[in-house]
Parts: structure tokens; sequence; C-alpha cells
């Protein structure tokens, strides 16, 4: 694809699903008065970000505070290249391509872990260290049942692993991928109940000093690594542009958005988790679960 | 290789080495840290222009949470806990100086003595395939045997960081440190 094509691509993709997600965070939320509200509230929610005075604190490491959302944001858009939208269409589906999907969504601790210490403020430190403790615990299972998917198609490319779905998709396949990646999925994004580096308990943890345009780019990026996650879900487990009578790209666009749907819903239905009690889980009932997915996986290729 | 991939070769590298430069010149443990994941960051990015794709990914996957790791344990190390405050990264200037050029002199000899085999790989190779026949073909025994090893490391973490144990939870009755000095002290 064509360099400023692809660059305007992501970009728009990136920008269009942060909108939906706020539109659906608000549609879900215990605050919506009708559907004018869901539409009207993120564009009035980042005007008066825009607005907003910038914090100060005391000797931050500036450089890293500025750095941190402009890294999340381009992580979301490393990790949305590797999908191809349509048969055709795909900014750079590469051989490695869920393997560089897995690096940038990793790569997103070193953003929240800068996120949070760079102010020089105890709240956003703590909320860095969880956020590393949580992270340390997911990225394991994550990345597993992620390169499962790779398995039946005998290739890292996400086009293979759309193209190995023709018939049936790997949410059939292997049952326990999915699960799996949603939870941890939602805890890459920090999300729903997984919002444990940006706690209310640490009154706004990771995030507490950002204001202004920084606090806007911090969650339209959040909102970014929630988008390429559930377009790459719906290209490794729900078949991606595969289906019947409408064209690829809308079948990608559905299937994403149900994705999103679902992340956003957890947001609203599930209390948050301590981060000790998302450690247990994630060694313990997690990395177990997807070991086992790999090697159902690996045994029904044999 | 194109002109364009041995720009793209000679950017990284530079880059690799500034960020390495950098590691030493800041003056905090997670500046340093992160300074030196943008130099393996650097090398991965080599690594994938010279089309071994996956290498050079899983390189740059791994030093994300290794290096976040290490600041934490270097910070966790440290007199100021939040590692915040400005420190000098760098000691015994002498021997880090004599070992720093000695080691520099070794490199740069073997780089222009040694030879280099050089027989490109044959256009359409798929070198994730063929690093995986590697993997599990001749070099078989010696991955297997770490991977087994690994994986026995991992259930063993999940077995000691479980939270239940012979006396109930692991973090039953336990208390967390107080804040405030003067109560830690009584």
């Amino acid at each position: 694809m064509n360099p400023v094509v692809s660059v305007l691509f992501v970009g728009g993709v990136l920008g269009i699903g942060a909108y939906v997600v706020a539109v659906l965070d608000r549609a879900f939320g215990p605050v919506s008065r009708g559907p004018r509200d869901w539409f009207v509230w993120p564009i009035r929610r980042a005007a008066f970000l825009a607005v907003q005075r910038r914090t100060e604190t005391e000797r931050p490491d500036a450089e890293a505070w500025i750095l941190a959302p402009a890294l999340l944001a381009a992580l979301a858009a490393a990790g949305l290249t590797a999908v191809p939208v349509t048969p055709s269409l795909a900014v750079a589906d590469v051989s490695a391509g869920v393997v560089l999907f897995g690096a940038a969504m990793i790569i997103v601790m070193v953003a929240v872990f800068l996120q949070g210490w760079s102010p020089n403020s105890l709240f956003p430190l703590i909320g860095a260290y969880r956020f590393a403790a949580m992270a340390l615990s997911f990225g394991i299972p994550f990345s597993l049942v992620v390169l499962t998917t790779a398995i039946p198609a005998e290739s890292l490319s996400v086009g293979a692993i759309v193209a190995s779905q023709e018939g049936l998709w790997n949410v059939v396949r292997q049952p326990l991928g999915l699960p799996v990646y949603l939870v941890t999925g939602a805890a890459v994004a920090f999300w729903g109940p997984f919002r444990i580096p940006e706690g209310t308990d640490l009154a706004g943890g990771a995030v507490l000093e950002a204001s202004g345009s920084a606090r806007a780019v911090w969650r339209i990026a959040r909102a970014g690594v929630l988008v390429t996650l559930s377009v790459m879900g719906a290209a490794i487990f729900l078949g991606g542009h595969l289906g019947p009578v409408l064209p690829g790209w809308a079948w990608t666009a559905l299937k994403t958005l149900v994705l999103l749907a679902v992340f956003v819903w957890s947001g609203h239905a599930f209390a948050r988790m301590r981060v000790e009690r998302f450690v247990w889980f994630g060694w313990v009932v997690l990395l177990p679960v997807a070991l086992v997915d790999v090697f159902a996986s690996g045994i029904l290729a044999l | 290789m194109s002109v364009l991939g041995v720009t793209a070769i000679v950017v990284f590298g530079v880059a690799s080495v500034v960020t390495g430069w950098l590691v030493f010149r800041t003056d905090s443990m997670v500046r340093a840290a992160y300074w030196l994941m943008a130099s393996f960051v650097g090398v991965g990015a080599m690594l994938v222009t010279l089309d071994s794709q996956f290498l050079g990914l899983i390189l740059i996957l791994m030093m994300a949470g290794e290096m976040t790791i290490m600041a934490i344990f270097m910070v966790m190390y440290m007199m100021n806990p939040a590692g915040l405050n400005p420190m000098v990264m760098v000691h015994q200037h002498r021997t880090a100086i004599a070992a720093g050029v000695g080691s520099f002199l070794l490199l740069a000899t073997v780089a222009l003595v040694a030879d280099f085999p050089a027989d490109p790989a044959p256009a359409g190779a798929d070198p994730t395939a063929e690093l995986g026949f590697e993997l599990l073909g001749r070099s078989m025994l010696v991955f297997e045997s770490a991977g087994v090893a690994l994986l026995a490391v991992m259930i063993g973490a999940v077995a000691v960081a479980g939270k239940w144990g012979r006396f109930g939870d692991a973090d039953a009755g336990s208390v967390e440190p107080p804040l405030d000095p003067e109560e830690a002290a009584s």
C-alpha cells in the first residue's frame, strides 16, 4: 500500500475506532441520556480537554512524559498494520504479523510505566508499578493464545491465519483462545475490570497528573489499543473478512464492532479487580488455560 | 539489497549505537533501562531489514518486558525509591574505560580479520521455517532441553507464587509495612 495512504488509513481507523469506543462507553455507562448524548459527549469531552490547563509537577521527566501517550498511540498503529482488512488490502501483511502485533502489545507496558513514572508523583508511580506487575502476569498467556492461532495456519502471517479459517473459525477450533484473549486483551488496554493502574482508589493512578491535551491523547491512544485488539481478535479468532453476501471490509468492521462492544461493556459489567488477585489469576488460571490451548491445538494439528 | 534497505540498516545501526551510548550518559535508572531497550529495538529492526522478521520481532518483544523488570529491580535496590532523583550511572572510570577500549579493539579486529561467509540465502527462502527446522532438527537436543527446563521453571514459579500453601493462603496474616517511619521503628 502507498505510504501516504497507509498512514491516513491507520490514523482513520484508530480515530474512528476511538470515537466509537467513547460512544459505546457512554451508551453502556451509568450516565446515559439517550442516543444524541452518546454521540455528542465524546466531542464535548475532547473540547474540554483541549482547553484545559496543563498540570505541572515538581521536576518531572518532561520528555518521557510527553513521549508516553505518543508511544501508546504508535503501538496501537503498529499492531494494526499487520491485519488484512479485505483479502487484498493490508498495510503490511508481513510474514511474522502476529509476532509484530504481540511485540507492540507487550511494549504497552513501557508506555504505561513511563506515563506513571515520569510526572514524579506518588499515585501515578504506584499505578505504573501495578501495571508492570499486571503485564508480567498477562503477557505470557496473551502471547500464547495469539501465537496458537498460527498453528492451524502453519504461518505467522495474519493473512494466512484468516485464510486458514475458511470453513471453521478459530473461535470454534480453539475454544479456549477467544476467552483468554478477551480477558488478557482488556488487561493490555487496562480497560474495565483491569483498570488497575488507573483505578479510582489511586485517584486516577498513572494518568492522575496528566491533563489537557496530554490526557486527551492518552485516552484516544488507549481506545486505539482497544480498537487494534478488536481488529486483530476479529481476524485471528472470528475469521476476519470471511463471510457470505457482504463485502470483506464490512465483515471485518462488523466483527470488530462486536468485540469492541464486549470490551467496552465489560467495563461497566464487572467490578475492578485488585492487583494481587489479578497476578494470582494470571499465573494460576490464565497461564495453564493458555498452555492447554497450545497443547490441544498442537495435537489437533498433528 | 536495495538502496532503501541499506539506508534503513545504517539508520537503525547508528540509532542503536547512539541510544546505547545514551545509556551511560543519562542520570536516571529508568531512562538508562529504556535507552538500552531502544538500542535493542534498533538491533531488532536491523534483523527485520535483513529479512529475519521473526528473530527481530521476538527480540523486540522480549526486551520490553526484560527492561521494565530491570528498571524496577534497579530502582528497588536504590536509596531513593522513586528513582527520579538524578544519580551518577557510571563508576570505576579507569577500569570501565580500559574494558570499553579493549573490547572495541578486540571486536574491531575480529570484524576486519575474520573471513565472513558470503553465501546469500536463496530467493524465496522462508527464514522462519528454516529456523523452525533448525530448532527441531540438528539443534533439537539443545533447544528442547532448554525449552523443557524453562517450562519446568514456569510451572515451578506458578506453584511457588500460588496463594495456597500448607499453612493456608500465602498472604494470610501478612501485614503491609507501615509508611510512617516512627511506626516502623516501634
